[in-house]
């Protein structure tokens, strides 16, 4: 299962585990990164996080590596130094061995899930289930179930009906990747020509809610009505989001709320929901189901936000994709949003989805000049230590502890 | 007609559901016809019209609809489907959500169910029903949307705009995949998994359906020939237009805890009617002379599948060519000859007989009321031609 990206992960882990503390992105190398207020005042009430840094949103200015030394760690050392102490084993809270086990047999049982009995809808439903995906939503369900249910005091395997959703939460991903190639018109997904490119719109449109269907049956058929009502909000969050993607906003504060409620329901809803419906089958506590919705939220965001500033920094394919792909289908991300404040010249580009001729050169030019990048990815950091906070309340344990790591490489993730 | 129609209902609200409505069979045994929904339409109490207003007012659709202006006078099938809202009628808009409650109406009061209490009912009908309804019609509508997706590598410069066609699609897919996801939420709020389940299969049929709705008579020809007959366009016609409607009014019982049998007999009725319906909807180029409109018939509809199976292969593979212009197009009223001087229209109009018998017969137990009657004159009104 995708074995050059966990590979490199791996070695990421034991990396993490042995320093114990964050290697900082490399476009944090000793820049001073100029972070006004204004740009926390984008954030809507509840994105505003109670970390360390929230307490210092009063300055104007301050120089990135004044507060380096409080980022090198990400978690809260008072919670989780303990239990640190006994696993020792780097390989226990390496997140990819962990959650191996539970997904070893992910794709067949998808494909299982997926039953046409003619040959070239079945074909079409299975193609991207090759196991070249990364998982990682799956990854982060079986993880968050088994850390739940520890914290439950329920030993022993998995829940089948968490094991289910770690599933479909592959599939609701890959049904709307499918929607979304023939949206932007894409002709590479994972290194693969994209459906739409070879079998057509018709089709494509047609699998993707195929694959939804059958995901909504596995959903129904685990019999919590509970659990279908949370991840139906997915699906529906899902296609808002899409919506959101588009319109622009006039006003700046209103459009870097719009695209971090974008990004919510376009990526972080279906992580936060699929964490919060393992929960909801295990433990009765609303507090513990909002505690694995709001690691998944973050997360979620904070994954996100990454991708989005990898869209500037990645070499060509790393992604599977072009550079600058989101500028080119007019989309204005993190980077772009806090780069307009330096480069006001970006407004008009923005309003006009980047349509005009070289408004792509010229905007991937302001946000290299910009700090767009780098507060793109300090922003992704502050949710990642909101993830790691919700997430540390809850009882130790390996897969508890493989979560946080988990978070920590998905930001210094290079694809 | 749509004036005796309109005089019998009163305002202007109703005067659009009245139409699509009536023509649910595009004209055909009309007046019967109008009369059997327009009375059905009283008995279930509300307007039928749910395409719910909160789905068509929302932020979402609006913002379709202003980028579908930018498409009039494009050749895009999205904007025929979204003219079909306001007043086509060839959609068969409502017609299963007014099959559903009719049927939910027919079955009766809960017996099991201890949390239904009989005041919740409204004209006979359980919120719960009207919500399922309303399901069944933003499913359906979802994929009329999802349906007028077009290739675009099939696109000739000559055909239009390119441009037109990527923003009809990109507005197509959203558009659909919104009313998906609003059944997906309004589906889980009923709070009966196995109705989520009942009615996720039913996407899922619709979807295969509709992937092969026109293979096995364009794409299979080529390759392995002869494969087409009656049995596996039933079974085609089936997941393409009976298993939503089906599996609905087999929910509407479910809902309500309805026994096994009843679920069953609602499966039987929609099922039935769907085919019988498709089938009616097939004869009628062939049982009705349109003057003034050309004429023009899928290859696939049941009279030619019919005959195709009477006259074996060879035959009809001449007969295709005799009615090929030099164009390469083809002489629709050279075919509808070959095709009505053998037995394939009266064929498809036993078949439209057996299916329309076989849905009055799946409601002959439950007890008599005029919802019940309602449904016999709908099973009835299809074998009118």
């Amino acid at each position: 299962m995708a074995a050059p990206w966990w590979g490199q992960c791996r070695r990421l882990t034991n990396t993490i585990a042995c320093t114990r503390y964050l290697e900082l992105p490399r476009c944090f190398s000793g820049r001073a990164v100029c972070l006004s207020a204004p740009s926390w005042n984008f954030l809507p009430r509840e994105e505003r996080l109670p970390s360390t840094i929230q307490s210092q949103s009063g300055l104007v200015n301050f120089k990135f590596s004044l507060i380096r030394h409080k980022l090198r760690t990400l978690r809260p050392t008072h919670q989780t130094c303990c239990c640190r102490g006994t696993h020792s084993d780097a390989k226990l809270k390496d997140p990819f061995t962990l959650a191996q086990r539970d997904l070893t047999s992910l794709y067949d049982d998808i494909k299982k899930e997926l039953f046409v009995s003619k040959d070239e809808l079945k074909y079409l439903c299975d193609y991207y289930f090759d196991g070249k995906g990364k998982a990682i939503r799956p990854m982060i369900v079986v993880l968050m179930a088994r850390a739940l249910n520890i914290h439950s005091n329920r030993a022993g395997d998995l829940l089948p009906g968490q094991r289910v959703i770690a599933m479909i939460s592959e599939m609701i991903h890959t049904a709307s990747l499918v929607h979304d190639d023939v949206i932007d018109g894409s002709d590479k997904r994972r290194g693969k020509r994209t459906i739409n490119e070879v079998w057509g719109e018709k089709k494509a449109i047609l699998v993707g809610d195929f694959i939804l269907s059958a995901a909504t049956i596995a959903l129904a058929r685990i019999g919590n009505a509970t659990v279908v009502k949370v991840l139906s909000q997915v699906i529906e969050d899902l296609v808002r989001g899409e919506f959101m993607q588009l319109g622009s906003k006039e006003n700046e504060n209103e459009r870097f709320k719009h695209y971090l409620e974008k990004t919510f329901k376009k990526t972080a809803s279906l992580i936060a929901n699929s964490c919060k419906a393992v929960s909801i089958l295990v433990n009765s506590d609303p507090d513990v189901h909002e505690i694995a919705y709001q690691y998944g939220r973050n997360v979620g965001i904070a994954f996100q936000l990454v991708d989005d500033v990898l869209d500037f920094t990645s070499g060509v394919g790393k992604l599977g994709k072009p550079a600058a792909a989101d500028l080119k289908l007019g989309l204005a991300t993190g980077p772009v949003l806090f780069a307009c404040q330096q480069f006001p010249e970006l407004h008009a580009m923005i309003m006009r989805r980047f349509s005009s001729k070289g408004d792509v050169d010229q905007a991937w030019q302001y946000v290299l000049q910009s700090d767009g990048v780098q507060q793109t990815s300090f922003l992704a950091q502050r949710y990642c230590q909101e993830a790691i906070r919700q997430v540390s309340m809850l009882r130790p344990s390996p897969e508890r502890d493989a979560l946080i790591v988990l978070t920590e490489m998905l930001l210094i993730r290079d694809k | 007609m749509f004036t005796a129609t309109c005089s019998r209902l009163s305002g202007p609200g109703v005067r659009s559901r009245g139409r699509l409505a009536v023509s649910l069979f595009l004209g055909s045994g009309s007046s019967s016809w109008s009369k059997v929904v327009s009375d059905a339409e009283k008995i279930v109490g509300y307007p039928t019209s749910f395409m719910s207003l909160r789905c068509l007012l929302s932020d979402e659709l609006s913002n379709v609809a202003m980028y579908v202006r930018k498409l009039v006078g494009s050749p895009h099938p999205l904007l025929s489907t979204a003219r079909g809202f306001v007043y086509d009628s060839k959609n068969n808009l409502q017609m299963r959500g007014l099959i559903v409650l009719l049927l939910s109406k027919a079955a009766g009061p809960s017996q099991a169910a201890s949390d239904l209490l009989p005041q919740d009912m409204v004209s006979g009908i359980y919120p719960s029903q009207r919500s399922l309804a309303e399901i069944t019609e933003l499913i359906h509508t979802a994929f009329l949307v999802h349906r007028g997706i077009v290739d675009l590598k099939q696109w000739t410069v000559s055909d239009g705009p390119l441009k037109d066609m990527q923003l009809g699609n990109k507005m197509a897919i959203l558009s659909g995949d919104f009313l998906l996801a609003n059944a997906c939420t309004s589906l889980a709020q009923l709070n009966n998994t196995k109705v989520v389940e009942i009615i996720s299969s039913a996407i899922g049929d619709l979807v295969q359906g509709i992937y092969y709705e026109n293979y096995s008579y364009t794409e299979q020809e080529n390759v392995h020939a002869g494969a087409v007959d009656i049995a596996s366009w039933e079974e085609q016609t089936f997941l393409s237009h009976g298993a939503l409607l089906a599996k609905s009014c087999q929910a509407a019982m479910e809902l309500v805890k309805h026994n096994k049998e009843s679920q069953r007999l609602a499966y039987k009725y929609g099922k039935h009617l769907s085919l019988g319906h498709k089938l009616n909807s097939d004869l009628q180029p062939f049982v009705k002379t349109k003057v003034g409109e050309p004429l023009s018939f899928s290859l696939s509809a049941a009279p030619v599948v019919f005959h195709r199976q009477i006259v074996g292969q060879e035959r009809w593979r001449q007969e295709l060519q005799q009615a090929t212009t030099l164009r390469n197009q083809m002489d629709y009223p050279v075919l509808l000859a070959a095709v009505k001087s053998e037995k394939g229209v009266s064929s498809a109009m036993d078949l439209c007989c057996y299916h329309s018998n076989k849905a009055l017969e799946a409601i002959r137990t439950f007890p008599s009321s005029e919802a019940r009657s309602a449904l016999e004159n709908i099973a009835s009104a299809i074998t009118k031609f």
